[in-house]
């Protein structure tokens, strides 16, 4: 427990505090010949721009529109994996790929992918006769946002088929075995005894999950770099537009914003699981 | 048992590792090793910098020189980092947007003691001196101006029955909305919608306002007022947007500078306003051949004039060096003579030296629009980019987020030029 | 298992596998076709779904004019010591939260929960001056302390959830047979948790595999970079290199694919019932 304690203590923790004192001070490259104390007026910088709001939005939605599908394909993946089949190693190992790439090199090539007029996306779509002229995905609102979402879950039902692949195999067939002589259905089977078997890693996996994607700019930034317009930023996104106009105040401030959400959610998270342990037990 | 092979197997792995990654000691013989990092990376160049500089340490016994290239992107971020922490850095690429905010922190060193009496210094051309010693003090020598020109298709304009490339902005419109052919997947002009797309629409309202601009200060009128005010910059910005909306590919709201790029070398754009680095990269498109395009002059406004953006990067020496004087001598001799042709040919750039371009690399070709500017220098005027401002990385970002909205109809072009004028005017009034 | 399959469950099995692997897959095939495309073909419009003729020419670009061979090398190292290192640390840290009551065990969780929170850029500069403090800059040894500092508390969080699937009747029964505390965890429980473990080691080494911006802030000689930094090379203020950068991409994951498709048979090895039953 000692070296956890200390490699987290030194190396994350310490440049962690440090840097997050930028957040209450004037810390702006420009000139870091002032970087004196100005309490919270980076926070209200943020509080007091028009794009907020929206922002927040998106990080919700680019949460829980990424989230759910990769749930929900990811727990398929892995409950039809436990069964054997001819080249399952093989099948594994290139759909489990996505996760071997790493998220910015994933935008760049959806950026490319999904590009309006030499696009493979487009080129697909009208072959097949889907569409009959190109859609400039990522020059609107909506498509652009629609179209980092595709990437992030295409990216991240692997995690959840491995995560919970890896859970399952702790299920004793002797459940599955006793539940269908009870004459259990399938889908009773699913919910009353296979996921509440792996639920603490299913709660988990979905809590991580969510802070990782909250925290997650690589694939927004390499497609749309938050635009256009601002409209596909996400909070981290737009901290990173803060750190290039070397205002590292504010993105300290923003930083700090992201964590205190995601503790609050947290918080919530983990006693509504504990009171949900308590009510079934 | 299974599990222990597998741990003893980890623990020889793991002290392996750390046998392997020891650290490199430093030579105690008197060598200066100077840390060069440079900022606008690319393999091509990195290499011809290496050659570079291993002729400059045969010049010069005692002096080693390790180059640290940082992929572009995170490069400002890491220098920025060592400049703050004062160490591991000696000389750095230094751009006419990080000049600024690198000497106003501290953390560039003026040359002007080490360079007095440098030969080389007369052989500089005009522009390149007073990028050198702009507010009086030499905190880099430049080694080459990126320009812009038109690149064109030939061949398009001449089938859409034009005689030859656009000469003014009202040409460029009336030809690309010609040529542009959806269906066909041609367009007519490589928008700018994406990052740094507020450059282009500076230089389309520079042009319609070129001759009131101050030319020390190219975002200013010279009644002092911002360029954004007057009342030639609405038409100008009207006309980009039907430039836009016309006769541009729709996709172009997000278009950065790969894009732009390969929308032209891929054979669907006919109209792209680029620095000259990408002559190189068009060249090698076997979707368009040589004869099917060239360059043209930048496009001029309603009374005949263009202002031409010369942006500038160059090389300077950290403040917190131990070897600046060594520092300053590898400058110098990047900045002198065949070094620095070698350089500015290699990276197609405008030369820094007296009579560099009369170089029969800057004759041929793609290059004649360039000599052309240059020797038209009533008509293509050089004025100076406000990009040294401590806000300028601000701007850039409210600009090309602002800009966007004009593209997907949030914002009128009315109400941009207003936002831009009172960005501009509020930050001079509080410098 | 459970071995009724109606026919149209296995339709939709197969047909769900089936289209999510075209899915997958395409990606993957796109990059490796562009790997293979000769440079100029690369950009040819109609898109060319298959090359014209097979072009090696990307790939020998990334060995003569980019050190690709000692990028790969680094990776592998550093890669292989953070996740080792971190699964075992991990592996023990995550034991003692899972089995022991004490009073600080949930602040420790919560404080590594936190780490998960934070965007990596707000620590960046304080711990690129401690590391100069420390020598460790342009140091591998330096790079791997904080890829392990980094992988440790996900790790620790992932596999205390496995250990709380493991009843503690396992290793109360070895240790009634005359095991050690230690020689029950790696006897018993180690063997029952592998799935998870192997899991584990995986998710280290692909982070640290993919990591970009720690790299490119602690490392500076070339022949101390890792491969993210070598991919971004590529993409340059005026263009991007596809060409070397989906060769570069496909040398990239194949190793990850190789250590996938080596690990998938321990993540879905199976336990025998018995095991599990205790």
């Amino acid at each position: 427990m000692l070296p956890a304690a200390i490699f987290v203590g030194v190396f994350i923790y310490y440049p962690m505090l440090a840097g997050s004192q930028m957040a209450f001070r004037h810390w702006n490259l420009s000139n870091l010949t002032d970087t004196s104390w100005i309490g919270l007026q980076n926070f209200a910088t943020i509080f007091a721009d028009p794009s907020f709001g929206v922002i927040l939005g998106n990080s919700v939605l680019w949460v829980v529109a990424s989230i759910v599908p990769q749930l929900v394909i990811g727990f398929a993946l892995a409950l039809w994996l436990r069964r054997r089949f001819r080249f399952r190693g093989l099948y594994q190992a290139l759909i489990f790929f996505p996760w071997a790439i790493s998220g910015f090199l994933i935008g760049i090539l959806f950026r490319w992918m999904f590009n309006g007029e030499f696009g493979v996306v487009n080129d697909l779509l009208m072959k097949t006769g889907l569409i009959d002229q190109g859609i400039p995905w990522l020059a609107q609102p909506d498509t652009a946002m629609f179209a980092v979402i595709i990437a992030n879950i295409w990216y991240g039902v692997t995690f959840f088929a491995i995560m919970i692949l890896a859970a399952l195999q702790s299920v004793p067939d002797e459940l599955f075995e006793a539940a269908a002589l009870d004459g259990a259905g399938k889908v009773r089977t699913l919910f009353q005894i296979t996921i509440p078997y792996i639920s603490t890693t299913l709660a988990l996996t979905v809590l991580l999950r969510v802070i990782w994607i909250f925290n997650f700019p690589d694939i927004i930034w390499a497609m749309t770099g938050g635009g256009p317009a601002n409209q596909t930023h996400i909070i981290t996104t737009w901290m990173i537009t803060f750190t290039q106009k070397g205002d590292y105040g504010v993105a300290s401030a923003l930083g700090l914003i992201v964590v205190g959400l995601l503790l609050v959610f947290s918080a919530f998270y983990l006693m509504a699981l504990r009171g949900k342990k308590e009510a079934s037990s | 048992m299974a599990n222990s092979k597998v741990l003893s197997g980890l623990g020889i792995g793991l002290a392996a590792t750390l046998a392997l990654s020891g650290c490199s000691g430093a030579a105690d013989d008197g060598t200066v090793t100077l840390q060069m990092v440079e900022s606008l990376t690319n393999p091509a160049r990195t290499e011809l910098l290496e050659t570079l500089i291993d002729e400059f340490e045969q010049e010069n016994a005692g002096i080693e020189v390790e180059l640290i290239s940082p992929p572009t992107d995170q490069a400002d971020q890491k220098i920025q980092q060592m400049l703050q922490s004062g160490t591991g850095v000696d000389v750095l690429e230094v751009r006419d947007l990080t000049v600024g905010p690198f000497s106003t922190n501290g953390w560039l060193a003026d040359m002007g003691p080490e360079f007095e009496g440098w030969k080389g210094w007369d052989a500089l051309t005009d522009n390149a001196k007073n990028v050198a010693t702009a507010g009086g003090k030499t905190y880099f020598i430049p080694y080459g101006f990126y320009g812009i020109s038109l690149f064109y298709r030939t061949d398009l304009v001449e089938e859409a029955g034009f005689d030859g490339a656009p000469a003014s902005w009202e040409d460029l419109l009336e030809q690309a909305s010609a040529i542009q052919d959806p269906e066909a997947n041609t367009y007519g002009y490589a928008f700018r919608g994406g990052t740094n797309g507020y450059s282009n629409a500076a230089l389309v309202i520079e042009a319609y306002v070129a001759d009131d601009l101050d030319l020390e200060n190219a975002y200013r009128l010279k009644n002092g007022d911002s360029m954004f005010s007057a009342p030639e910059a609405l038409d100008a910005m009207d006309l980009y947007l039907d430039l836009f909306e016309q006769a541009s590919p729709p996709s172009s709201v997000a278009w950065g500078y790969p894009e732009m790029v390969e929308g032209f070398s891929n054979g669907s754009t006919a109209f792209l306003l680029q620095d000259p680095e990408v002559i190189a990269a068009v060249e090698q498109s076997t979707a368009i051949t040589g004869e099917q395009w060239t360059t043209a002059p930048i496009l001029v406004g309603p009374s005949g004039t263009a202002i031409q953006p010369l942006a500038t990067a160059g090389w300077g020496v950290a403040e917190a060096s131990e070897h600046q004087a060594e520092s300053a001598k590898l400058i110098q001799f990047l900045s002198e003579g065949d070094a620095s042709i070698r350089f500015t040919e290699g990276n197609s750039l405008v030369p820094i030296l007296n009579g560099g371009d009369e170089a029969e690399f800057y004759k041929t070709g793609a290059w004649e629009s360039y000599l052309t500017m240059n020797e038209n220098p009533e008509t293509y005027i050089t004025a100076v980019q406000p990009r040294g401002v401590a806000w300028w990385t601000e701007w850039a970002d409210k600009a090309d987020s602002e800009l966007q909205q004009v593209l997907i109809g949030q914002l009128t072009t009315k109400e941009l030029l207003a936002s831009w004028d009172a960005y501009w005017t509020e930050k001079w009034a509080a410098e | 298992m459970i071995d009724t399959e109606t026919t149209p469950a296995r339709i939709t099995r197969i047909g769900f596998l089936g289209l999510w692997l075209v899915i997958t897959i395409f990606p993957l095939y796109w990059i490796i076709v562009t790997s293979f495309k000769a440079p100029g073909d690369i950009f040819s419009y109609p898109l060319q779904y298959w090359p014209t003729e097979f072009s090696f020419e990307n790939y020998v670009q990334l060995f003569e004019k980019a050190d690709f061979g000692t990028y790969v090398v680094n990776s592998l190292v550093v890669s292989t010591a953070a996740a080792t290192t971190a699964t075992l640390i991990s592996l023990l840290s995550a034991y003692v939260l899972a089995r022991f009551e004490f009073r600080t065990k949930t602040a420790i969780l919560m404080a590594f929960l936190v780490t998960q929170m934070i965007p990596a850029f707000i620590a960046l500069g304080p711990l690129y001056l401690l590391m100069v403090d420390l020598g460790l800059v342009d140091d591998r040894f330096g790079l791997i302390l904080v890829y392990v500092a980094v992988c440790i508390p996900f790790c620790t969080i992932m596999l205390r959830g496995f250990f709380a699937n493991v009843p503690d009747a396992l290793e109360e029964a070895a240790m009634i047979d005359g095991c050690s505390r230690l020689g029950a965890l790696f006897r018993v429980i180690v063997p029952v948790m592998k799935p998870g473990i192997v899991a584990a080691f995986i998710f280290n080494f692909v982070n640290c595999w993919n990591e970009l911006f720690l790299s490119v802030t602690l490392m500076n000689k070339d022949e101390n970079k890792t491969i993210p930094t070598a991919l971004n090379g590529f993409i340059t203020s005026f263009n991007i290199d596809w060409g070397s950068m989906s060769a570069a991409a496909v040398l990239t994951i194949l190793p990850t694919m190789i250590l996938f498709a080596f690990a998938s048979r321990y993540i879905v090895q199976g336990l025998t019932a018995g095991a599990v039953k205790g």
